[in-house]
């Protein structure tokens, strides 16, 4: 029985506690390093960015100094959260509807190739339009309210998804689905034990994917005749040279952005454990 | 005496591209009810199809099938059939416990008699390990944990595909003899597909060899070696006997 350790996971080892500590210190240095690193480069960088500006004297329209921008973020606060929102609803919801409509269409997909034959030529068409050319044709198609922004970001998380979560569907191992057979199982078990959670590691790369995406969408659409949003800050910004506020706008759509795809990836790391410690 | 396995003048043929290749041509095999048959051959042989044709995974294009006095199928639906693959097979992001289980949540097993898994675990030496995922297992207890669920359904008919082949030699010894042992406790009929001639002397009570492309019966060869059979039996003379007499005829196969 020697092929089993006596009990799980630890037994194989000696107890060396000086050892273990060193261990342990020395994956926590790396940890804090991996971690601190990257937050030293971008200090490093404003740093040199402000005293570049302010040494070559350049003018604010052309590139403002990091303070001026901090300020800015602090003293209009308010303003940039009212903008913030819409945008930030508009990328949700249309987050919550692209990858929806890409799951529902990908298992169409697996159990109906003639529809894939038919309908994925054209779902490659549809990705190839530019966002920034299928935007002013959806705010003529759905007004200039939040609609035609919400489809756009749905439409930029429909593609990305639909081509993982299909193709996550039918990578399921042939072993698996003989053993599914063995047991008789009923097509709908087939999709909720094995197809559906097979698929689940491809949907969290496309998940992640298109979080930042639908942000992106929901911006650009925004500069198609809208008065409020982050997407209409920025052309305001644009226009009058007013590039203090054009770049505050940038960090708070970015910072959005990332916060977003973090929850995701939060997610992820919770309902992926199987995967996540697999593959280390 | 009953029997558990009954196959006449079965055919399996596959259209591919490059055309069409006879997996199997006329196979006749009976398998008494309770016995160890070993189907043994070169790669290609069509060993594994024919046990994919018992467990009701592949349909033969001539010929006629019987798994417990019936058709495949309702052997497959009444759950007399337990299958243990190649890789082990076991369901990533299952637990070992829930990897077990999986019988009794699909194909209606919930409603069947079944076996307990955790005295299943504990009869093949995983007590204790119940709550670990299968990437945290070596490659012989993962076996084990599918064996296990193979038996859980508490079946009659147990088929397994080359389930050792890719452990290293001391562990795959080791799980011979566990096999030997839990053969002997159920009672039930195993059929068991290797390529390695030892193994296949080992654990046969009757080894059924093969010959490739077309895949044909060659010889149907009985072993006798002294019981019970453990490390010792492969020392004896039968043993050493049988296994050269195997590899003969394997050579012209």
């Amino acid at each position: 029985m020697s092929d089993i350790a006596q009990r799980p996971s630890q037994a194989a080892f000696e107890s060396d506690d000086q050892a273990a500590d060193l261990f342990r210190a020395r994956a926590r240095r790396l940890t804090m390093r991996r971690r601190v690193l990257p937050v030293v480069t971008i200090l490093v960088l404003v740093l040199i960015w402000e005293a570049g500006v302010r040494y070559f004297e350049v003018p604010n329209f052309i590139a403002p100094a990091p303070s001026a921008v901090f300020a800015a973020l602090w003293s209009r606060f308010p303003m940039f959260m009212e903008n913030l929102t819409p945008t930030a609803l508009q990328a949700l919801a249309g987050y919550v509807i692209g990858n929806l409509a890409a799951v529902a269409v990908a298992t169409t997909f697996v159990y109906r190739p003639t529809a894939e034959e038919a309908f994925f030529p054209l779902a490659v068409m549809m990705n190839t339009v530019p966002t920034v050319a299928k935007a002013p044709i959806l705010v003529l198609l759905l007004g200039n309210g939040m609609e035609p922004k919400v489809a756009i970001a749905a439409l930029i998380c429909f593609f990305p998804t639909l081509v993982n979560m299909t193709r996550g569907l039918r990578a399921v191992s042939s072993q698996h689905l003989e053993l599914m057979r063995i047991l008789s199982a009923a097509e709908r078990e087939v999709f909720t034990k094995l197809r559906l959670k097979n698929a689940m590691p491809y949907l969290f790369a496309a998940l992640k994917i298109t979080a930042p995406s639908a942000v992106i969408g929901s911006i650009v659409a925004e500069w198609i005749g809208s008065t409020r949003g982050i997407g209409a800050l920025i052309i305001e910004a644009t226009y009058n040279y007013d590039s203090v506020l054009l770049y505050a706008t940038i960090i708070v759509g970015a910072t959005f952005s990332a916060a977003f795809f973090g929850v995701v990836s939060l997610f992820e790391r919770h309902f992926l454990k199987w995967n996540d410690r697999a593959n280390q | 005496m009953a029997k558990a396995v009954e196959i006449a003048g079965v055919s399996v043929r596959f259209t591919t591209e490059r055309g069409t290749v006879t997996a199997l041509d006329n196979i006749n095999l009976e398998i008494a009810d309770g016995g160890f048959m070993v189907l043994l051959g070169p790669s290609g042989c069509g060993k594994s199809t024919l046990l994919r044709v018992m467990a009701d995974l592949i349909e033969p294009n001539t010929g006629s099938v019987k798994v417990l006095g019936a058709p495949p199928s309702a052997a497959r639906q009444g759950r007399d059939i337990g299958f243990v693959f190649q890789d082990s097979a076991l369901l990533p992001w299952r637990t070992v416990l829930e990897n077990v289980s999986l019988p009794l949540e699909v194909g209606g097993g919930a409603r069947r008699p079944g076996r307990s898994p955790r005295e299943l675990l504990e009869m093949v030496g995983l007590a204790g390990w119940e709550g670990s995922y299968p990437h945290e297992l070596s490659g012989g207890m993962r076996q084990r944990v599918s064996i296990a669920r193979a038996l859980v359904g508490d079946p009659k008919l147990l088929l397994m595909d080359e389930p050792f082949g890719a452990l290293d030699e001391i562990t795959r010894d080791r799980l011979n003899e566990e096999l030997l042992r839990i053969w002997e406790q159920t009672g039930m009929t195993v059929v068991f597909v290797t390529h390695s001639i030892y193994e296949a002397t080992f654990l046969g009570r009757e080894v059924l060899l093969l010959t490739a492309r077309p895949g044909r019966t060659r010889e149907r060869v009985t072993l006798d070696l002294p019981e019970p059979r453990n490390a010792a039996s492969k020392e004896t003379p039968q043993f050493v006997k049988h296994a050269a007499y195997l590899r003969k005829v394997l050579e012209t196969c």
